[in-house]
């Protein structure tokens, strides 16, 4: 048996969720060593789906060291569920065909771990990923896209240079006030069903909030 | 000569919230226990803590004579009347409210530290110079906050202010707790004061009329009403302080002995 760790790719471009659980299946059965190195790539996955990889993996008594991603959601999740992860970021010579990334070039996600207290500013020229609460009293400011592991009750500020298609996502989305490039919007006044993740974004020259969408 | 002696800065953010009770009582609390304690007065614009330890008629010298080298630091302690382990260094004169820099607190707190187990340092409100001075010369802190919104938020701001000063461990007292308005949801419950603040909690003191009698007697709670249930409060925190596992009274319980609060309440004797 090999010890060495191997690193397998997954490939779930497109969604097609039956088939990668085969693909990732197929790909396990040839493998000579028992400790997995998951690379994600650029997709984003959701706490549900690596619970499903950890699952598989299990079935063929493999053990997940680490994951990687490009993607900060990927990383949130896997981090979450207590997994080793490694933030990758992409060459700008990738064949990624998103749209999004298209119109938001992003130099580089800040992290930033634990809460943000009462009167602390935080800001990112790019994608701004906090894992921690932001509590009352705080702002976070980001040129790109805020993702907040935890919940969000100060004011956020996404696409601070003027980017509208940024979003702000969280965990639990009751803040003071939300804004997105120049668009300010008061926090809703009924807190949100709990364990249910929300985005805010602008559609149609308004802030809206809603779940926040698992693909 | 102490060797391990703690330094604990009591500070809150928002004026009124008890910093300066719990300094007097913490301070009464850890002398009983037989540890010889410090209390200093950082407070040195608006100083109290002579008052409420009924001390103030004794004070001859304070820490800025000490600084100055008019007096020796034992002419300035004044020693507590009936607990002889405690006793009070008065920061300055309120005259003068420039004197003091982080570096001269550093020189207090050392010099202190050879004589004492605890030091305890009553933080002014607010967190400009004065928070800043007092925070130079500790290692621990306990942020004392009520289950009020605004008190909250200032407690919020004062412990990212301690976390980047790198002061540990900050631990959290929750000060003025009423169950019976908990239980009815009209105040911040237990659970939305640390889900906010993350911090440990040290303890719950229950909100009780006996404090503001103690206070205009100068006899802090814990030096002699044990019935009351702020100094049962105040004793317990004094002894989770030194790592005893004492459980966190629980609010809901209070409320079905009432009853017999309200009677003791009405025996309570004002002067």
């Amino acid at each position: 048996m090999n010890s060495k760790n191997q690193k397998i790719i997954i490939n779930i471009e497109g969604r097609n969720y039956p088939n990668w659980k085969i693909d990732l299946k197929n790909k396990l059965k040839t493998l000579k060593s028992n400790n997995l190195e998951i690379d994600a790539k650029n997709i984003d996955l959701s706490c549900k789906e690596i619970s499903e990889i950890i699952e598989i993996a299990n079935q063929f008594d493999c053990k997940i060291i680490c994951f990687c991603s490009s993607s900060p959601k990927t990383i949130v999740s896997s981090q979450s569920l207590g997994y080793k992860s490694q933030f990758i970021i992409e060459s700008s010579s990738k064949n990624t065909s998103d749209e999004h990334k298209k119109n938001l070039t992003f130099s580089k996600t800040h992290f930033h771990q634990g809460t943000v207290r009462s009167g602390e500013y935080l800001e990112s020229p790019g994608d701004l990923l906090i894992l921690g609460d932001v509590n009352p009293g705080a702002k976070v400011s980001a040129e790109g896209n805020i993702f907040i592991w935890g919940r969000l009750l100060g004011i956020a500020h996404a696409g601070s240079k003027g980017n509208s298609k940024a979003k702000i996502s969280a965990l639990q989305l009751s803040p003071v006030q939300l804004r997105i490039a120049k668009k300010v919007a008061r926090g809703p006044k009924e807190k949100p069903q709990l364990g249910l993740a929300e985005q805010a974004r602008i559609d149609s020259e308004e802030i809206i909030i809603s779940p926040l969408e698992t693909t | 000569m102490a060797i391990d002696t703690r330094v604990i800065l009591i500070c809150s953010g928002k004026g009124g919230v008890g910093k300066t009770t719990l300094t007097a009582n913490l301070g009464i609390s850890l002398a009983r226990q037989g540890f010889t304690t410090a209390v200093l007065d950082a407070d040195f614009g608006l100083r109290n803590l002579d008052l409420l330890l009924g001390l103030e008629n004794r004070i001859v010298y304070t820490a800025q004579e000490v600084l100055e080298e008019e007096c020796r630091l034992d002419q300035a302690l004044v020693k507590h009347k009936q607990e002889s382990n405690l006793s009070l260094l008065p920061a300055g004169n309120p005259r003068m409210l420039d004197w003091l820099k982080p570096d001269d607190m550093k020189r207090i707190v050392d010099m202190l530290k050879e004589q004492f187990n605890y030091v305890l340092i009553d933080c002014p409100a607010g967190v400009e110079d004065g928070f800043k001075n007092a925070m130079a010369a500790t290692q621990e802190a306990i942020v004392v906050t009520n289950p009020e919104v605004s008190a909250v938020r200032d407690a919020d701001r004062v412990i990212g202010l301690l976390n980047t000063n790198s002061i540990k461990p900050v631990q959290l007292v929750l000060n003025r707790v009423r169950p019976k308005m908990m239980a009815n949801q009209e105040m911040l419950s237990i659970d939305d004061v640390t889900d906010i603040l993350a911090l440990p909690l040290l303890g719950l003191v229950l909100e009780d009329e006996q404090v503001i009698v103690s206070t205009n007697r100068g006899e802090p709670l814990t030096l002699n009403s044990v019935n009351s249930p702020a100094a049962k409060c105040y004793l317990n925190i004094a002894k989770r302080l030194q790592g005893e596992d004492i459980p966190l009274i629980d609010p809901a319980e209070e409320i079905s002995g009432f009853g017999a609060k309200f009677r003791r309440l009405m025996q309570t004797k004002i002067f």
